[in-house]
């Protein structure tokens, strides 16, 4: 059976086609055959972290036009070949996207994938609830700051509601929290919301923390995902978020800031008397 | 070409009385509202009122001029009416009066046997309500049993309780029910309101609240907090 996975956030800038790209990759290593799909129609974005905007001819839009089939449309990753992209126009507007046209693509790649990661766009309208409603698992990308919390939290209300599950009274979505920029002195600072402030309020399972990382920009430059780059810290915490969403049991990192030994063995004693 | 909206539906409940008419004796009608009005001044006072017609519906022949007339003398703002007939609605509407919904005899909302309308009154809610979310529960009560996010909204006609921690808005008696209440834990609320009257979180937070069940009231115009204390037996009666 395909899984269809959403990234999702409310807020943009947080990491969702960051997230997708990785996760994709992620999934595709471990032997699934995946394709992402980039519903931010107009921005574009997804092809170039994937490293492919080169090779894009015919994009989603086409697709749903019936101005391509999805067999041209979609591009084989340049490295792992169980993944392939589908990108998103750049010329079109948002409205080019249909129920009917999504429904349908998403039911041919269906035939062939075992996962899809939907890509969604920024916001609460039309784009972001048109990723959001076939899906059966959803990754909600959240900063650690009050603003982006309030819209997790908005998007957590719209995949209760909003989607092809909830109106056909299956089960409900899978909902995955990964946390994303974080920044473990900032949070000792009081300049962000810590894992513990951020659970307390969206109260869903947590997927895993990604750190602040400069991996993360070198990445989107060099248009290799990075995942790829496993010996980064955000490379290893995309790495864990993928194996505890197959189900891995695998325990959390980078939540806590590096302390050094002296400064650990000073809390310790303290402790022990 | 203008890009800013110009205006912006809001979803909201302004709290309004329902008059259901008894009688057409409007002589007896006159000295019991200035009696009414004489107690409570200050609630009546530009007070929306729906006219309900469902105990008169026999009535066919009812002087909505006059009636009008009377309301507004006593600094009412008649809003229209429910229930009733058909008869009487025509003769509303030639009055200036609007069909608004509700009523039982009304064609808005035919209840079919009391039996449903009883469960129907308390509306319950197991799972998180969101920021963005709405949730009112109309003639009746509201229990929620998750988290109110900042950002939501619950409303009842009756009561409200909530036994997850509440940070959004929470509005009670909104139709105006003065003896509806609001129960809750944690109090993080962005407003608390019984039957139009409220407290903001800055008014909530000046009170020092332990943790425990409270219960949010009106008494006198005021909305107060108060910890529901468990009731101890003192020792000498066990
Ligand atoms: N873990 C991270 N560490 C540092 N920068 C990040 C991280 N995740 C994302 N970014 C940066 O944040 C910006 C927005 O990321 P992106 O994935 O495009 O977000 P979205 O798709 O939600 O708009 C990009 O410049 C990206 O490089
Ligand atoms: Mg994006």
């Amino acid at each position: 059976m395909t899984k269809t996975i959403v990234i999702t956030s409310g807020k943009g800038g947080v990491g969702k086609t960051t997230t997708s790209a990785s996760f994709a990759v992620g999934l595709a290593t471990r032997g699934y055959k995946t394709a992402v799909v980039d519903f931010d129609i107009g921005l574009r974005n997804l092809d170039l972290i994937m490293g492919c905007e080169r090779r894009v001819v015919y994009d989603f839009v086409n697709v749903i036009r019936k101005e391509a089939n999805l067999n041209q449309a979609l591009i084989r990753d340049k490295h792992i070949k169980e993944l392939f992209i589908l990108p998103a126009s750049q010329t079109r507007d948002k409205d080019a996207l249909t129920v009917e046209g999504v429904a349908e693509v998403l039911a041919e790649l269906s035939k062939t994938f075992d996962y899809i990661v939907c890509d969604s766009p920024a916001g609460i309208e039309r784009g972001a609830q048109l990723a959001m409603y076939f899906a059966d698992s959803a990754i909600v990308v959240t900063n650690p700051e009050v603003s982006s919390v309030r819209d997790s939290d908005r998007m957590l209300g719209l995949l209760s509601s909003k989607t092809k599950r909830a109106e056909d009274g299956r089960d409900k979505i899978t909902e995955h929290l990964l946390l994303t920029r974080y920044s473990p002195k900032r949070v000792a600072r009081g300049d962000m919301l810590s894992l513990s402030d951020v659970n307390e309020i969206l109260a869903i399972p947590l997927l895993g923390v990604i750190p602040e990382s400069q991996a993360v920009l070198r990445a989107s430059n060099s248009g290799d995902p990075v995942i790829l780059d496993k010996d980064s810290d955000a490379g290893q915490a995309y790495l864990d978020a993928v194996a505890r969403f197959l189900g891995e049991n695998v325990s959390h990192r980078f939540i806590e800031e590096e302390r050094n030994w002296l400064k650990r063995l000073l809390n310790f004693k303290k402790e022990v008397v | 070409m203008k890009k800013e909206p110009c205006f912006q539906f809001k979803a909201n409940f302004l709290p309004c009385a329902v008059l259901q008419i008894l009688s057409d004796d409007w002589t007896h009608f006159d000295q019991q509202l200035t009696d009414a009005v004489r107690k409570a001044p200050s609630f009546f006072l530009n007070l929306p009122v729906v006219i309900d017609l469902d105990k008169i519906s026999a009535v066919e022949q009812i002087n909505f001029l006059h009636l009008k007339e009377l309301l507004v003398a006593h600094q009412m703002v008649p809003l229209g009416v429910r229930g009733g007939s058909d008869a009487q609605h025509q003769l509303a509407e030639a009055n200036s009066l609007s069909l608004l919904p509700g009523g039982k005899l009304s064609n808005f909302d035919k209840k079919q046997d009391k039996k449903e309308e009883l469960i129907l009154l308390t509306k319950l809610v197991t799972t998180p309500v969101r920021s963005g979310m709405q949730i009112y529960a109309r003639d009746g009560d509201l229990i929620v049993t998750a988290s109110v996010s900042a950002g939501a909204e619950v409303l009842a006609d009756g009561n409200v309780h909530i036994y997850g921690p509440l940070r959004g808005r929470v509005l009670a008696g909104v139709t105006g029910n003065l003896q509806a209440r609001i129960f809750c834990d944690a109090l993080e609320a962005e407003l608390v309101s019984i039957a139009g009257y409220y407290l903001t979180k800055d008014d909530c937070q000046k009170q020092a609240l332990s943790p425990g069940m409270k219960q949010i009231y009106l008494e006198n115009e005021h909305v107060r907090i108060e910890m529901i204390q468990p009731q101890r037996v003192p020792a000498e009666m066990v």
